[in-house]
């Protein structure tokens, strides 16, 4: 208020808008246990809607996995026995890595 | 754990969600956040409801306090808001259940002063608009100035002290204060 001068009225104004201090009796607390309380929550809520999100995407990305598998019959067939002789789980593990990179991706674009 | 000036707090709070920083805030602050509810809704338990919804407001928004003013002040709008968003919604619920037909008594969530028991401030603000109140409380309750108050409520500066003007002549004609300014 320094820049007004201040008369007898704002003065007595000044008087009777003044009130007693608010004890915090444990009100400071009950805010911080709250927000906590809030940022556990949406901690939690990105690896739920992430698990959930997964659920829904392995049907249709084995699907599509199956169908990128079928078009392995483009590739020369020397080239795809030779890669199963060196690892069996070829198949699983693409299918793992894509999911993988899925989830990621669907994470950063959830935190943004 | 020792705690520093608020802008250390508040840097504390921004850069590594420190829940301790911010609660030592809400302790220095909820005394006026809080009063400054309480002349405003005429409800303690309302105005303290409405002062936690603040806090946690002003936690999801601190980046965005630039530090050009004080916090109280800006504190202080973050609780008009608050106090506000509050009020349409209050008045949306009245709308939609005299639409269906019910009787709401929603008035008696708005300042009334029932008696002569209720202290002489009471009266003085039962007088001014919402408006008016939550200016008057901002400038003689809380300090601010006209500069404050006019980033809390976003008007004018001229608008704040025109307001302040208005309220000031209500009271003195509904209380028959003799005017110190004009004689």
């Amino acid at each position: 208020m320094a820049e007004r001068i201040k008369d007898a009225e704002d003065r007595l104004l000044e008087s009777m808008f003044e009130s007693v201090p608010v004890a915090d009796d444990g009100f400071s607390i009950s805010v911080v246990r709250k927000l906590r309380r809030r940022l556990w929550l949406r901690r939690l809520t990105l690896p739920i809607a992430a698990a959930v999100g997964a659920l829904f995407a392995v049907k249709p990305l084995a699907g599509l996995v199956t169908t990128l598998a079928g078009l392995s019959v483009l590739v020369p067939q020397n080239i795809v026995s030779a890669t199963s002789n060196l690892i069996p789980q070829a198949q699983t593990i693409a299918l793992g890595a894509v999911l993988l990179a899925v989830c990621l991706l669907g994470l950063r674009a959830l935190e943004e | 754990m020792s705690f520093g000036e608020d802008h250390e707090l508040i840097a504390r709070v921004v850069s590594a969600q420190d829940t301790a920083a911010f609660g030592e805030l809400v302790r220095r602050h909820q005394s006026q956040v809080r009063n400054f509810l309480r002349k405003l809704a005429g409800d303690v338990t309302l105005a303290d409801d409405l002062a936690q919804d603040c806090f946690i407001h002003a936690w999801d928004k601190l980046q965005t306090f630039s530090g050009r003013g004080t916090f109280i002040g800006w504190l202080l709008k973050v609780a008009y808001t608050t106090f506000l968003q509050s009020r349409r919604k209050s008045k949306r619920y009245a709308e939609i259940l005299q639409e269906a037909g019910t009787v709401a008594d929603l008035e008696s969530r708005n300042y009334t002063v029932q008696s002569d028991e209720v202290p002489d401030l009471d009266r003085f603000l039962a007088v001014l608009s919402e408006e008016e109140r939550a200016i008057m409380v901002m400038s003689y309750a809380c300090g601010l100035s006209h500069r404050e108050i006019s980033d809390a409520t976003s008007m004018p500066v001229g608008t704040v002290k025109s307001v302040i003007f208005r309220g000031k002549q209500k009271i003195r004609k509904s209380f028959d204060i003799k005017d110190h300014q004009h004689g």
